[in-house]
This record gives C-alpha cells, structure tokens and sequence, in this order.
C-alpha cells in the first residue's frame, strides 16, 4: 500500500486494517502529520496541530487494542477538530483575534464523547471566523484553500473540516452548521457531511453562532464513515439546554437497504429559479443524480418550493440578531478584533428590533408547518447542496449569497437532518453535492439514501490534484 | 413595505447600542441593514394573529445541571 493509498483509505476500511494488524495507529498517525507537513502549506486547513499528543494518544491506542481493550471502530482513528470546539488545554480560536489565545479548561461534550471512542487529535481545523461572513482575509490565520483549485474557496464556515478530509490530512472530522456550514464545505470539496437533526448532538462547549439554529455534526470522506461518527458523538446532554432526550437507532443499521420505492420531493418550482437562479451547470449536476435516484427505484415528486425560498429570510433575520447578542460585548469593548466580513454580517443585528427577531421567529413556525407538510407526500427532499461551483477568491461578492438560492438554511431554520454526498464535478473540475433532507430524528434515512447513490457511482473514489 | 433606515438614524441607534462606529463604517453596513428589514416585512406578511414564535420555554426542563 503506498502513503497515499494509507492515507486515503475511509476509517471503516482503516478500523478493519487495524484489526487485521496491517498497520498501527502509530503509522495512522503519522501518515497523516506526514502529509500535513507535505501538503497543508498550500491549505492551510489547521490552525493548531497537537502532533506530540496524537503521538502519544496512536501508542496508547496500539496498546490498548494489542491487548484486546477495543473501544469500536473510531479506536486509533486520527481525526480534528473545527476550531470552535473546547478543548481543554489547546487553544480554541474560533479563527478570530477576539479568541487568539484562548485555552479551554474544558472539552466541548462532542471532543469528550469522540476521545472515549479512542479518536486520536491531530489537531484544529481553519473556519470561517466565528463561523459566519466569509473566509477570513484580515483574520490573524490565513484562510482555507480548496484542494480541488487553491483559487478556489473551499466553502465554509466549516472550511479547514471540508478540505482537510477531501487532502486525505485525516479521516474524519467535525464542523458546525448554522446556515449551511457542514453541507457547504461538504459540497465544494467533494466530502460527505451531515446536518443532524436539531438536537441530536449536543453543543455543550461549541462556541455559539445562533443559538437556535447552531448545529453540530460530523464530515468524512464517505458515508458510512460519517455514520461512525454520528454514532460516537449522537444522544442527550443535560448540559445542551437544547439537547434531545430521544433514543439515538444504530445508524448503519439500514445502510444497504436500498431506496426502491422511496418518494423523493424536488422543491425546484419556486425556489430553483430565485433571483439570479441556480448555476446551470450545477443544476444539470443535479438532475443527473436524480436520474441515479430513480434508476435505484425512488420515484421523484416536484412540490412547491416557495416556503423552502422563504425560510432563508427568516434564517438570516434570526441569526445576525443571535450573533450579536452573543457578540454584544466584544463589539463594544474592541470591536477592531473582529474581521473585516464578520464584523459587517454581525453588525447587522445591531440595527434589528426585538419586534423583528420575534417576527422572524413566528415565520418560523409557519415555513416549518409548511414545509414539514410536505412530508405526507414525499419521504425526503432532494436539492443541490449549493447553487454554484465555489467561487474563485479573486472574485468574491459578499452579497453574492443574497441573489442565488440557498439550499441550506432552511433546514437549519426547521431543524430537519440533511447531508450532503458528492454527486459530480463541474466543468471547471470543481466538486457539486447532492443534499438529502429527511423528516426529524431520521438521520438514518439521509445515510440510507446517500449511501445508496455513493455506491451507484464513482465521486467517492476521486482525489483532488495536489 | 419596510421603512428604510437613514445614515443619520443608523448612527443614533449605534450611539444607543454602545457602538463606536465611524461614519464610512455606517455606510458600509446601511444597504445590508435595509435588506434585513425588508426581509422581515416579507415574513411579517406570513404571519396570522395566533402564531407563537417558534422558540419557546418549558417549565418542565429542570434538569439543567
């Protein structure tokens, strides 16, 4: 097996290589802070690497499974972190001047929840600054790359999460999703990621963008592998006042169930065509995986898609006003720490009413209605993850995002599991995602219908030019 | 259809939120705040008498440790 080969292989077929005794999680581990050293120059997907305790965590783990102490399949897994989780003892910037030197005394409940699981920590991945503007240019660390195009954005705000995994730099990840922030990355860097449904992870020690949008989740390179660790990181917290005390089903379970039969809606009228309207290109992308859908035996149903349209309205309105309630102080007392896109984006709540945030909130209540609706006639959803390829640095417009259709948020603003596979390239050789949405708590039905498409195809087994 | 805010309104409630921001700051941030309350005029119109907002307390959650 080369380095690269090593390096690439999914945490299931690394788990399984592991039992075998093919290599340790010594030689994981390594392989991995190889490339690192090799490659992230031109990346720069970490913030912070922890390579002496990786080191040290791939021994204990070599002992622990040469003497039969088998934590599951996550046990010498190197993996990291977006750097807006606690983690106690190494520092947490949130890739902002306001927390540069920040050490956590405490582990977020998801780090607590994958280091018992025998996860090895590489390190701190880059993001968008607070999880929210754009990449960070006037931020104290330099701003993500894609490794498809260094050109190239690699999406965000989850953005080190997206690119590390698509460089083979670990093998698995977590990031935050409050508008779109795991699917984004996911998609422009030909990952898997997934939304879990409000609720099922905990946030405990995840520094808040919105409190009532904020999820946090896991990215991989497949999905199985992102259902691994789900699995670790999934189930109540008492600390998480938003935590959700329902049973957490084994997510693998149904993987290779097939979708034949499976009703699939595209909310296309109404929404694919809002404003300047979704990237052609993108769009035949699209179409194409759904020809896949329906050739694995799922039929697809068109349904209105003006609410989905909508909901970004009330997302953004919900979030910039959250944001700088959290943000309050910090603006007063050294607002100048903040970036430049940041600081814009959050700045806006300043200037909303109580009256409007509660509006926002309100409409949320009917889009949610509304589009949960929907699901007596379909059993999930299907759209691009995003409506464009993503842009080249050079040519980032801020209010971009206000005229082309956001796929994202409104699942964010209904709280409903959504995951984003890889499902093609554009023209420019840059990587598209097909989104999954499926009704609360069914997590497992996003896997199933992901699953059953990566496996139709051949996105998986690409690796970007580096 | 929403109010648009004036440069010399949006420094009034910056002074009142505690914000010190210079005047080509305010500017820059005035089409992004006209856009979010026109946004929320949109969603005003979806609204009936009887919705709650969707965020909501429970007198029950007392397990909070």
């Amino acid at each position: 097996m080369t380095a690269d080969d090593l390096s690439y292989l999914t945490i299931s077929e690394a788990a399984a290589g592991l039992r075998r005794k093919e290599f340790s999680p010594l030689e994981l581990t390594k392989a991995c802070l190889t490339r690192i050293k090799a490659i992230d120059d031109k990346l720069h997907s970490f913030i912070t690497l922890t390579a002496d305790r990786a080191l040290k965590q791939a021994r204990e783990a070599e002992k622990e499974l040469h003497s039969g102490n088998d934590r599951g399949p996550l046990h010498g897994i190197p993996i990291a972190l977006k750097d807006l989780y606690a983690t106690k003892g190494i520092r947490t910037t949130c890739h902002s001047a306001v927390l540069e030197h920040w050490i956590p005394d405490h582990d977020a409940t998801a780090v607590a929840k994958l280091q018992e699981a025998g996860t090895i920590l590489l390190g701190k991945l880059g993001m968008h600054e607070f999880a929210f503007g754009g990449p960070s240019v006037d931020a104290p660390f330099p701003a993500v790359r894609n490794p498809w195009n260094t050109a190239h954005i690699p999406g965000g705000s989850s953005s080190g999460s997206g690119a590390a995994l698509a460089a083979a730099l670990c093998y698995g990840a977590l990031g935050s999703d409050t508008g779109g922030s795991i699917r984004t990355p996911s998609s422009h860097c030909g990952i898997v990621g997934i939304k879990p449904t409000y609720g099922r992870v905990s946030r405990r020690g995840v520094v808040p963008l919105s409190w009532s949008l904020d999820h946090a989740g896991p990215m991989a390179r497949c999905v199985e592998d992102c259902a691994l660790l789900l699995q670790a990181i999934a189930g109540y917290d008492a600390k998480d006042p938003a935590s959700a005390n329902v049973v957490v089903p084994d997510f693998r379970a149904g993987l290779r169930d097939g979708i034949k039969g499976l009703r699939v809606g595209v909310p296309r009228a109404g929404w694919f065509d809002e404003n300047k309207g979704t990237d052609p290109e993108t769009e035949a992308v699209f179409d194409q995986a759904l020809k896949t859908l329906l050739e694995l035996g799922a039929t697809i149903v068109e349904i209105d898609g003006t609410p989905f349209s909508l909901a970004r309205k009330a997302n953004q309105t919900i979030l910039v006003c959250e944001a700088y309630a959290y943000h309050e102080k910090t603006f007063q007392s050294t607002p100048e720490k903040f970036g430049s896109s940041v600081r814009r984006r959050i700045l806006e709540g300043a200037f909303l009413s109580a009256a409007d945030y509660i509006t926002a909130q309100r409409a949320r209540s009917v889009l949610n209605d509304q589009i949960r609706a929907n699901f007596a006639r379909v059993d999930v959803f299907a759209t691009p993850s995003a409506a464009r390829p993503p842009e080249a640095f050079e040519s980032i417009d801020p209010n971009e995002q206000n005229l082309r259709p956001n796929f994202t948020n409104p699942f964010n603003l209904t709280g409903l599991p959504a995951i984003s596979v890889p499902c093609g390239f554009t023209p420019g050789n840059l990587p598209a995602g097909l989104q999954i949405v499926a009704r609360p708590f069914e997590e497992a039905t996003c896997f199933r219908v992901a699953y059953a498409y990566e496996q139709a195809t051949e996105w998986r087994k690409q690796r970007p030019p580096l | 259809m929403a109010a648009e805010m004036t440069p010399e309104a949006l420094s009034k409630m910056a002074a009142r939120a505690g914000l010190k921001l210079a005047e080509d700051e305010l500017q820059e941030l005035l089409p992004g705040v006209n856009r979010a309350l026109r946004q929320v005029a949109e969603l005003r119109q979806l609204i009936e008498d009887g919705t709650e907002p969707a965020s909501a307390f429970s007198a029950l959650k007392v397990d909070k440790v």
